[in-house]
């Protein structure tokens, strides 16, 4: 062997023992630059410090920072930190509480009226005036490409200006002797109005001559300042956008709640969920949330407090009740069957690790909504989803498989391809079921075909796994309501892809949601939502599946960090960063 | 010449328009709707308001008259409005060029930087323990998954070592000509990128200089008494080298495409990236916009290629 040969396989070697060593480490190794350190916690007692940086880690960049035209969480978390609104939903209850405006509601619920708080202004010194919230309703109603009309529809006069029948909006009057102030007044009594109400409050100075008499929609559509906002009313200024990697925003320094302590917050784009963990661990990330599955690994860093809160919705198994191939489905003793017959809280160990909670009936536990009547709990009875299929007709064959009329209960679990934890839930659920007696088998699919077929009422699917999302108001109209299930006949499309209908819980929800006594007092509606929580409790058209809990991990260092399940960045401006 | 490259752009046209028209068809055929996969979940949206975002997406249309609106919109170079980012597709789709290039240049540097030594070198020691390594890298560097190695990488280097950064082209709050902060974080994929590269160039590099080796004139330089260095890199090498040169014309193009997981496992801001999440959200014009931009790469490249072709071999142009 020569010197050279030698040489060489030393520095192999070199390299693999690196490797190995590397691999082999555990993750408390030495802490990025910048990252902070384990006993950076602070108490309460400690005075702010004022400078730094908060990063956010996210997976999708924003597509826009425009209000009007958010349909996404991230562009919604940017906007939220940009402009500020006159209501916010209270963190932990959802219930809307004031933020930049005072409001009051007529004891008939079709006037509303409001206030902007004689502090609040915008990033270039002007107040923010009842004009700034009209030139948002506004800039909806023009838009061609918002989603969000509907969420207006019944402000009187609302629906003329939407349709170019009318340049003004009767429903709105701002008080001539107040610019603060202002009352909408509705064409019928909407309790998820004062939610929707909050909509967007734009400067005018910026974004009034997009919404002027011969604007078109497209002139607020592409608007330049929906990608750099010059003017702001949150506690942030927008200071640079580069795509696909990060936007940076800039403390606000006129703030109406005060300055924020740090200099700057900057929602970073990364891959994938793993790419948060591990940026999480390493420091390169402040905040964001983890996935069940690493929760385990990052609970070995000493450098990041978790954080866990229920989120605001449910993963389910959703049944078609109008099947004509999986017909046992029609019958609410075989759809009880199968709730009594999976082991839910198995499940849920197995498939998010334990980080969830079940769910038996629609509305979930944190939302003021949620019956605290007495609910069925469908805990796991084996014998008990035997005796209801019996009792149903559907008994075993000589191969085991139940059958009626002789056809035999078959079912296939359709869910989106590509999510890991619901063709892990299918897989289970098939596994469960076939205990049962019934040939049960999971089939991912592309989740835009899916959709599809959910909402045209395709009748091919049989039973599918997907989930709901609860934010905003508990209003379960678009979901529960018999008007929303779809018909392919007539081309109607909805949500009520389960075909179940029930006139006394579309009673509960018309009066949840448009009372006719006009009360839309939480207790009235949270009375109307239990009768319509029990008769989904009852006939059972969702496995209700679970609730996630939302694992937020943030750096030790960042204190004041305070997310719930209606809110995160509620109260960014008293944020800071322990050095 | 002119005329050889006349009627290669000529042939070129055909090609793209082709390309167009099937990636249009299967974009448009496959399962789902855009527009009702845009405002799923969201709370009281109406018939009207489906049938208002349709149109002001021009998606009410039949396909065919949307093709023809889109063919003569994409010959301005105007590939419409993303559906998500409510901009020009073609623009935001540029915006993302600089960082994959960047990437695909580093890693095609690295190609011929480390793929040819090492090819060189593993023909100069044929037989012995490098040459075998080197023949080993060649294989493993074809099999190893780009995903499977940059996950790898970034759990070693990046969250064990915390030699490197996990992701991204450049760490918050830098300034964007940090350039060794911005070499630290092309590093990983650059690697990753170009592994397939280095093994390729390696492997056709041994096979040539073996051959180039055993030729006449290499024997004659030899008999000259030339030094043993002038023979190889002088001699040898030029004329090993080029396969390797003529092949360089769809490498470029191959980069970029290449760049898709690689961009995905970093988190890098490129066209990959980019295009995969448009796929995913059905945001047909930055697809179609960002498979007509590789397809034109890929169209030049070769033509690039068939140029040099013609230079080396001037039978290739007169057919």
């Amino acid at each position: 062997m020569t010197a050279k040969q030698r040489t060489g396989k030393v520095l192999i070697a070199v390299f693999a023992a690196s490797i190995l060593v590397a691999t082999a480490c555990t993750s408390g190794g030495p802490t990025a630059s910048g990252a902070p350190s384990a006993t950076a916690a602070a108490s309460a007692t400690d005075k702010p410090q004022q400078g730094g940086r908060i990063i956010e880690g996210t997976i999708s960049d924003i597509a826009t920072m425009q209000p009007v035209l958010v349909n996404d969480t991230s562009s919604g978390r940017i906007t939220t930190l940009l402009y500020d609104t006159i209501l916010i939903q209270d963190p932990k209850t959802g219930e809307p509480v004031s933020r930049m405006a005072t409001f009051s509601i007529s004891p008939d619920s079709l006037t509303y009226t409001f206030e902007i708080k004689a502090n609040v202004n915008w990033s270039d010194g002007k107040p923010v005036i009842a004009q700034d919230w009209l030139t948002g309703l506004m800039a909806t109603g023009k838009s061609a490409k918002t989603v969000r009309k509907s969420n207006f529809q019944d402000i009187q006069g609302f629906n003329d200006f939407k349709d170019a029948k009318a340049t003004t909006i009767t429903g709105v009057t701002i008080d001539a002797a107040n610019p603060k102030k202002w009352t909408v007044k509705m064409a019928k009594v909407s309790c998820p109005a004062i939610i929707q109400l909050i909509g967007y409050t734009l400067p005018t100075q910026v974004f009034g001559k997009y919404v002027t008499a011969t604007s078109k929609p497209e002139d607020i559509d592409t608007a330049v300042e929906n990608t750099a906002p010059t003017v702001t009313s949150g506690p942030f200024t927008f200071k640079e956008w580069r795509k696909g990697d990060q936007i940076i925003l800039a403390k606000n320094a006129t703030y109406w709640q005060g300055s924020p302590n740090v200099d700057e917050y900057v929602y970073k784009v990364v891959a994938n969920q793993t790419a948060i963990t591990n940026g999480l661990k390493t420091g390169e990330l402040t905040f964001g949330s983890i996935q069940a599955k690493d929760l385990a690994d990052v609970q070995t860093v000493d450098s990041v407090k978790i954080t866990k809160y229920q989120n605001l919705g449910y993963t389910f198994i959703g049944w078609n009740t109008a099947s004509p191939s999986a017909v046992g489905l029609a019958d609410k003793r075989v759809r009880q069957a199968l709730a009594y017959g999976i082991d839910m809280d198995a499940v849920i160990k197995a498939v998010v690790f334990g980080e969830a909670t079940k769910q038996v009936a629609h509305h979930v536990p944190v939302q003021w909504a949620y019956p605290t009547v007495a609910l069925e709990p469908y805990k796991y009875d084996k014998a008990k989803a035997q005796q209801l299929l019996k009792d149903a007709g559907w008994v075993a064959g000589s191969d085991g498989i139940l059958a009626k009329d002789g056809k035999k209960f078959s079912l296939t679990i359709a869910t989106n391809s590509g999510n890991q934890e619901r063709e892990t839930l299918a897989q289970v659920a098939a596994d469960q079921y076939k205990q049962l007696g019934i040939q049960a088998t999971a089939r991912p699919e592309a989740f835009q075909g899916l959709v599809t077929k959910l909402t045209t009422g395709d009748q091919t699917l049989e039973a599918t796994i997907i989930g709901w999302s609860l934010g905003g108001d508990p209003d379960p109209y678009s979901i529960w309501h018999s008007s929303q299930i779809p018909n392919p006949a007539t081309k109607v499309e909805g949500f009520g892809f389960t075909f179940f209908k029930d006139a006394a819980m579309d009673k509960a929800i018309e009066q949840g949601r448009n009372p006719t006594d006009g009360n839309c007092s939480t207790a009235a509606r949270k009375a109307n939502y239990e009768t319509f929580n029990k008769i989904l409790n009852e006939n059972q058209p969702y496995n209700f599946g679970y609730s996630n809990n939302v694992l937020a991990v943030s750096q030790k260092s960042l204190q004041n960090f305070a997310p719930a399940p209606f809110q995160t960045v509620y109260n960014v401006q008293e944020w800071w960063i322990k050095k | 010449m002119r005329n050889f490259i006349i009627r290669r752009l000529l042939y070129a046209i055909p090609t793209l328009i082709g390309i167009s028209i099937i990636t249009f068809v299967i974009v448009r055929l496959s399962p789902g709707d855009p527009i009702r996969f845009f405002v799923f979940g969201q709370r009281d949206i109406t018939g009207e308001d489906i049938e208002r975002l349709r149109h002001a997406y021009g998606l009410d249309k039949p396909i065919p008259l949307q093709y023809v609106d889109w063919l003569i919109a994409m010959v301005q170079l105007n590939f419409g409005q993303s559906f998500i980012y409510h901009q020009d597709a073609f623009q935001l789709l540029l915006g993302r060029v600089p960082a994959t290039l960047q990437l695909a240049v580093v890693a095609l540097a690295l190609q011929l930087l480390v793929g040819v030594p090492l090819g060189v070198i593993a023909a100069l020691k044929r037989g012995t323990w490098s040459d075998g390594m080197i023949r080993v890298f060649g294989v493993a560097g074809h099999a190893v998954p780009a995903f499977w190695l940059g996950l790898v990488l970034i759990i070693v280097f990046a969250v064990q070592l915390r030699w490197l950064p996990s992701q991204g082209m450049l760490t918050v709050g830098k300034d964007v000509w940090d350039l060794p902060d911005r070499l630290r974080h092309i590093l990983l994929p650059a690697f990753v990128l170009s592994l397939t590269g280095i093994a390729n160039y390696s492997r056709i590099l041994r096979t040539e200089t073996l051959d180039v080796l055993s030729q006449d004139f290499v024997r004659t330089a030899h008999a000259k008494g030339l030094h043993e260095r002038t023979v190889v890199f002088v001699h040898a090498l030029r004329n090993a080298l080029i396969p390797v040169v003529t092949a360089l014309g769809g490498i470029l193009a191959g980069l970029v495409g290449g760049a898709l997981v690689v961009e995905q496992v970093f988190s890098w801001p490129g066209v990959g990236q980019f295009t995969f999440q448009a796929a995913i959200a059905k945001d047909y014009p930055i697809v179609q916009a960002a498979t007509m931009f590789v397809s034109a790469l890929l169209v030049a490249s070769y033509l690039l290629r068939d140029i040099a072709y013609a230079i080396v071999d001037p039978r290739i142009k007169a057919g």
